[in-house]
């Protein structure tokens, strides 16, 4: 599921969401490594020919094309959603691929998980709302695990609003 | 922070006729113009091999005359129609030459990897995996157009100035030297620029298959629940990465040869020109599994749906088109036995060679077993199936033949060469496009294609495809050699034949174009999602016919593509 919670407290929590990836990074690993291993085969028998200084550095394009190709949709999809909970503070932060990071935070006493079953680019759409403001979360999240999400939040925001024993 | 937008997110498809198909980022409008355009230059392809046949279909030289070379290409054509026969008709070998060599660049490069790779691997594969586009939509524009320059420059290549101080050059596809390095004229240069812009083509299309397919899964499906077709796409365009660089090298010193003084492949300046030989073959063998693999995948899907059974064998099938893929790369030089290889050599690809027979007869296996106990169905798109099935085999058959060193001794450069790959690639892949196109005709456009229309179609082109092909298989046998204008009174009555046979698959093809335009404009339309039955239970048959503009842009959940459980009771 591609979405995380971390604590190192009751009132010190952490969520991480980011988008599905099909790629894992020992799969790079293995498909560089055996498109590397196969493309090297046609210049075995010229070792020692000029005619190896022709094809090389087509093969070393092709390595770099296909390397460079991964990397990017990798970092096309390096969106990462935080949430970070720290007494009854909330802050949320957007790290964004290509663009500057974006920010928002509220007091967590004031603050709203809403799951909108009608509207919103996405079903199940799931915002936060705040501090005059309502932001998006995990909208590249699936379905069912925006609706996990959202009961997680409410939890944990309910948890958060409660008052505390001292 | 991305703030919520509740309200309004609706696609509407506003572009205009020019910024849809001209500036086209999206992956299913770039798979139509593909299989447009490759029609096209099918067309073009498939006119050169009428000229070809009616000159072949008598014996003497009727119709490629000197006295007709002031007249260019076309108008020598017509001429040597229109005058029923010149007085005198002294043959032009080099028209001949320059034809066989076109036909084979633009069906090798510019025909069939465009259709089906380039065609239903841009359209199918992202909506198969659930992925909203491919990786690099730009990219995808790019290559496309990259693509139609090369389509431009191959034609160009043969109405430039050329060798013989005729239009054209005419050294085989292959363009091995010195023939390629020594043809004068500038048509040459414009044939290799041709394959190079091809190349880059489908390399940069392959880097973003490739990319698409490993990072764009839907969640869930890990890569042994991937559907067939898009591993056959994910494997092909892993062998155009590994293979055409390497041609893009060896054409690239062809150039320099030409042109610059070097002597890559000159012996007199120290070179090797059969070097060259197996460096193509090295890109060359490759090439036609790179040519058959994606046809393999729109079988499957064929076969399993109108058997109405699960494909027999997921697993083996998927790791038979790896094994075909990498034991592709290892038996490049069973194209070269007479060039003068060691003994031990020649065994050792005779031997690799055959080995390609057991993955190859996995898949075949599969397909019949698919078919076993199953509730067939006799609709075009199957009939395609059994053509492709049938076709491949026989292809498949006589190239275990040719795969033995003593046995091509004999076969060599004889029409049974000829019959062989056409059977095996050629009409095989054809076959595939084929049952491709009627099978996905309804998903592309809305519109259903006749049946009665597509059967009269399938018959045609199986009659006309094998009355050229099988007699070939004889005449190679009797020692008619390939590439010739002419041949002797012996070979005359199978050359009839085939050549008849040529006639009736071209009228074939200009039945199925005509069936095209009318299912686009008349053609019953499409209501439902998926028009044949359960058994297409892919991703894209969850979509409407034709898909909107965006598709899959939210993630597909898993019951919708993973039917494991349903199939196993």
């Amino acid at each position: 599921m591609p979405y995380a919670w971390s604590t190192s407290s009751d009132t010190n929590q952490e969520l991480r969401a980011w988008p599905h990836q099909s790629l894992p990074p020992h799969g790079f690993v293995l498909f560089i490594g055996i498109t590397s291993c196969l493309i090297v085969v046609p210049l075995i028998p010229l070792i020692g020919s000029i005619v190896l200084w022709g094809i090389l550095p087509f093969i070393l394009a092709a390595v770099a094309g296909i390397w460079c190709a991964l990397k990017r949709s990798w970092k096309d999809n390096q969106i990462v959603e935080v949430l970070h909970f720290a007494n009854d503070h909330l802050h949320l932060t957007r790290h964004n691929p290509r663009s500057p990071t974006q920010n928002w935070e509220c007091n967590a006493y004031w603050a709203e998980a809403i799951l909108h079953a009608r509207g919103g680019p996405v079903p199940q759409y799931l915002t936060l709302r705040g501090n005059g403001r309502e932001v998006e979360l995990g909208a590249f999240l699936s379905e069912t695990e925006r609706r996990s999400l959202y009961g997680d939040l409410r939890t944990k925001l309910d948890a958060l609003k409660k008052p505390r024993q001292s | 922070m991305a703030d919520a937008a509740i309200h309004g997110h609706e696609h509407e498809d506003q572009r205009g006729f020019f910024t849809r198909w001209f500036m086209s980022t999206n992956h299913k409008d770039i798979g139509i113009l593909y299989l447009i355009v490759s029609a096209l230059m099918g067309f073009i392809a498939v006119a050169f091999t009428v000229y070809m046949r009616l000159e072949l279909m008598y014996p003497g030289v009727q119709h490629m005359c000197m006295e007709h070379a002031d007249s260019g290409l076309f108008g020598g054509f017509f001429a040597s129609l229109a005058a029923s026969l010149p007085t005198e008709c002294t043959p032009n070998g080099h028209l001949w030459n320059v034809v066989v060599t076109a036909h084979g660049i633009l069906m090798m490069f510019f025909v069939v990897i465009p259709a089906l790779f380039g065609g239903f691997g841009n359209y199918f594969m992202p909506l198969q995996i659930g992925a909203p586009d491919m990786a690099f939509p730009r990219l995808n524009n790019l290559s496309f157009w990259m693509y139609c320059t090369g389509c431009l420059l191959a034609v160009c290549s043969v109405l430039a100035p050329g060798g013989n101080d005729q239009l054209g050059s005419g050294v085989g596809w292959v363009l091995y030297p010195p023939l390629s390095t020594n043809e004068g004229g500038m048509s040459m240069d414009l044939a290799i620029f041709a394959v190079h812009v091809s190349g880059a083509s489908s390399i940069l299309g392959a880097i973003n298959m490739i990319t698409t397919f490993l990072n764009m899964r839907a969640p869930g499906m890990t890569l042994f629940k991937v559907p067939l077709f898009s591993w056959s796409i994910f494997v092909t365009a892993w062998l155009i990465l590994l293979a055409l660089p390497v041609l893009a090298g060896a054409i690239t010193m062809l150039l320099t040869d030409r042109n610059f003084g070097t002597t890559f492949f000159d012996p007199s300046g120290g070179g090797d020109p059969i070097l060259y030989q197996h460096i193509l073959w090295f890109f060359g063998h490759p090439e036609v599994y790179i040519i058959i693999l994606p046809g393999f995948g729109i079988i499957s899907h064929v076969i399993a749906t109108f058997a109405r059974k699960p494909v027999f064998g997921y697993l083996p099938m998927v790791w038979a088109i790896i094994a075909i893929g990498v034991l592709g790369f290892v038996v490049w030089a069973h194209h070269m036995y007479t060039v003068g290889m060691s003994l031990t050599q020649q065994s050792y690809f005779m031997l690799a060679t055959m080995v390609i027979a057991v993955p190859t007869g996995v898949k075949v296996f599969s397909w019949i077993a698919t078919m076993w106990g199953g509730s067939i169905e006799f609709k075009t798109p199957m009939l395609w199936a059994f053509g492709f099935l049938f076709l491949f085999t026989v292809g498949g058959v006589t190239g275990v033949v040719l795969s033995q060193a003593g046995v091509d001794r004999a076969y060599h450069d004889t029409y049974y060469v000829v019959a062989h790959f056409h059977y095996v690639m050629s009409l095989g892949a054809v076959f595939a496009i084929f049952a491709g196109v009627y099978f996905y005709f309804p998903k592309m456009t809305g519109r259903m294609i006749p049946e009665f229309g597509g059967k009269i179609h399938f018959w045609m082109m199986f009659i006309g495809a094998n009355l050229t092909f099988f007699p070939q298989h004889f005449l190679g046998r009797q020692g008619m050699p390939r590439r010739y204008i002419d041949y002797p009174e012996a070979f005359a009555y199978w050359n009839l034949w085939s050549s008849w046979g040529a006639f009736l698959s071209f009228a074939s093809f200009l039945f199925f174009l005509g069936l095209v335009v009318y299912a686009l404009r008349a053609g019953a339309k499409v209501t439902e999602n998926n028009p044949w039955n359960e058994y297409a239970d892919t991703l894209e048959w969850t979509l409407p016919c034709p898909p909107p503009e965006h598709t899959f842009e939210i993630l597909p959940k898993q019951e919708e593509w993973d039917h494991s459980d349903k199939h196993a009771h």
